[in-house]
């Protein structure tokens, strides 16, 4: 009982009720803290791994059983798979692919996000469905025919069109996104803009898209991701390794023995800064635009 | 989504609508505008998503073979109905989503309670707890197959500490293939579900847990009959998101046990996928697709419904 010889005389002869909570809430404190920080390590034990595995030298993450805590620091994995590998071309693909996708997808999502959130006509009901149902097909469903329609276009190989793609599947979200970027302009700002002389495309490029900022940035991350993270449509519509994006390229060393695993680590790690660094940015943007605005991030 | 249901009926304040700018500036405030913007939109998700679901129902009512192509036929629903395979599969995207769903909910809850407390450094943690949902699928496959492998993985190292024995193969072999799965979705997605509770919690209103506090309601009692109903609405949302994002699982999937061992982990999408990229029969998979689609549909339907009475607990 450490706080009863800290604490006064009198408090010390009848420790009142507050005080033995506060006790008791400040021991409860530290078990919390504790246990936050331990799911903190056990959660974050494999992007350790991850990490780990890239800069050891070579040999160690193979020894049986593994070594725990780092053993030396090697980052010739890094300059090897520049050397032998295309990462680096593919990594550019990636890069292409996806600025393209952030692109379309900002100014179809800015449309539709006027259409969703303040302008008022006939068919929003249905927009609104349509742009939840396409959020929400698993892309795996309409594989088969996208698959047959690019090849009909002579589409396949072709990396604008892949971004072109990924950028379909983010608009809905996109749009959802930004609308709730739009609804926290207040309505006399305009408006202000309507009783000055703006028309309604100024009113969304001169006051609605300025003021969104927040949300903009949170939807080009949205789209970055969605172009950055895909395997399915990458591996059925790319099949030209000259023309592979890094994920794809990647994917595909998993199952050829000849890539040195720490080489392949080295690989996942770059790959997976941009979007660690961009999801930071802007994180509770993202929350509530998954949830459609229904819950405040 | 509630304020578009709600927009078709009444019309709110502010909306650049026929009404609000009635007889002001006709001439800057075309009515065209909202039909001339959904153009664009409707354009390009019609040609790239929309076709492609209309060309792929179908795709599902014509036949494989050669020269048959040209007239339709229920011959694929018939073959799915008698294929063993297929109920596996439906089983097994079942069995997957719910233990997704269960998961989720409860591990993001548990940790949505951990967090919901103001302690120094709370952004932080909520960042870095952050980073598995933040990291791309492939690196995520590729270091999960590495820690997995069944002769120097660290997991079998650890398996052996307590006890299981070494050269699991966690992947591969029948038991713990699903499992696995399992465990990585959960892994991968668990900071969404943890940062959308949370949120939930911190809406609940100081009053009224003070309220039961006073009435002599002990921690246990108070997140019974005051958290949980009031976080109710929430979860359900997010069991219908987990539901949906189980069902577009692929990647994880495929690149881990691509389905195996036998059909033991082939949901839906990755036997859409063996089905038209291994074994080419195009129309087979696109009947499959079909079912999909329905699951996706009802999902969908769901999180509507489920939302405008999130939005209305919110009021």
């Amino acid at each position: 009982m450490a706080v009863l010889t800290e604490s006064a005389p009198a408090a010390a002869a009848a420790p009142t009720p507050r005080r033995r909570r506060s006790y008791r809430r400040r021991a409860g404190n530290v078990v919390r803290a504790l246990v936050i920080a331990a799911v903190c390590v056990v959660a974050l034990f494999p992007v350790y791994w991850m990490v780990l595995s890239a800069f050891q030298p070579e040999g160690k993450t193979l020894s049986f059983p593994p070594p725990i805590i780092p053993r030396g620091f090697n980052s010739s994995a890094l300059s090897q798979l520049f050397a032998d590998q295309p990462i680096a071309s593919w990594l550019g693909h990636s890069v292409f692919v996806a600025i393209i996708t952030v692109a379309i997808t900002l100014i179809l999502a800015s449309f539709g996000a006027y259409l969703l959130g303040r302008l008022d006509w006939h068919g929003k009901l249905a927009f609104g469905l349509l742009l939840l149902f396409t959020q929400m097909m698993p892309g795996a469903m309409i594989i088969v025919p996208e698959l047959q329609f690019y090849r009909s276009m002579g589409w396949t190989n072709n990396l604008p069109m892949l971004a072109v793609l990924y950028a379909a599947f983010n608009v809905p979200l996109g749009s959802w996104i930004l609308k709730s970027s739009f609804d926290s302009v207040p309505n006399e700002v305009l408006d202000a803009g309507l009783v000055d002389g703006c028309t309604r495309m100024g009113v969304l490029r001169r006051i609605l898209l300025p003021l969104s900022r927040s949300g903009l940035v949170a939807v080009a991350v949205v789209a970055f991701f969605g172009s950055w993270n895909d395997y399915l449509f990458a591996s059925a519509l790319i099949t030209n390794r000259s023309n592979y994006t890094a994920g794809l390229g990647i994917a595909t060393f998993i199952s050829q023995q000849d890539v040195p695993i720490f080489e392949l680590q080295a690989a996942g790690v770059i790959f997976s800064l941009l979007p660690v660094i961009f999801y930071m940015a802007v994180q509770r943007y993202v929350v509530r635009g998954l949830t459609a605005g229904a819950v405040k991030g | 989504m509630t304020q578009v249901l709600k927009a078709g009926r009444e019309r709110a304040p502010g909306q650049l609508g026929r009404r609000s700018t009635a007889g002001s500036k006709p001439r800057l405030s075309p009515n065209w505008l909202p039909y001339l913007l959904v153009i664009p939109i409707l354009a390009f998700e019609g040609v790239f998503v929309l076709y492609p679901i209309v060309k792929g129902i179908l795709t599902s009512f014509k036949s494989q073979a050669l020269g048959a192509q040209n007239s339709y036929t229920f011959s694929n629903y018939s073959r799915m109905v008698d294929d063993p395979v297929f109920w596996q599969v439906i089983r097994v995207t079942l069995i997957f989503t719910a233990g997704v769903v269960v998961l989720m909910l409860v591990v993001g809850l548990i940790i949505a309670l951990l967090l919901n407390w103001s302690f120094r450094g709370r952004g932080f943690v909520r960042g870095i707890l952050s980073i598995p949902w933040a990291l791309p699928d492939i690196p995520v496959v590729l270091t999960f197959l590495l820690m997995a492998d069944p002769n120097f993985g660290i997991f079998n190292r650890m398996a052996s500490w307590l006890g299981f024995g070494h050269h699991n193969a966690f992947f591969t072999s029948p038991h713990l293939a699903f499992a696995s799965i399992i465990v990585l979705t959960v892994w991968k997605g668990f900071p969404f579900y943890a940062l959308i509770t949370l949120s939930a919690l911190q809406a609940v209103p100081d009053e009224l847990l003070e309220a039961a506090r006073v009435d002599g309601a002990g921690a246990i009692r108070r997140f019974r009959s005051v958290v949980l109903p009031s976080i109710t609405p929430t979860l359900c949302l997010l069991a219908v998101l987990a539901f949906i994002f189980s069902l577009q699982q692929f990647s994880l999937i495929y690149l881990t046990t691509g389905g195996g061992p036998g059909n033991d982990t082939t949901t839906l999408s990755i036997n859409i996928y063996t089905q038209a990229f291994q074994f080419f029969n195009y129309s087979y998979a696109s009947a499959i697709a079909v079912v999909g689609l329905f699951l996706s549909i009802i999902g969908t339907v769901l999180f509507v419904y489920i939302e405008r009475r999130v939005v209305a607990s919110r009021r």
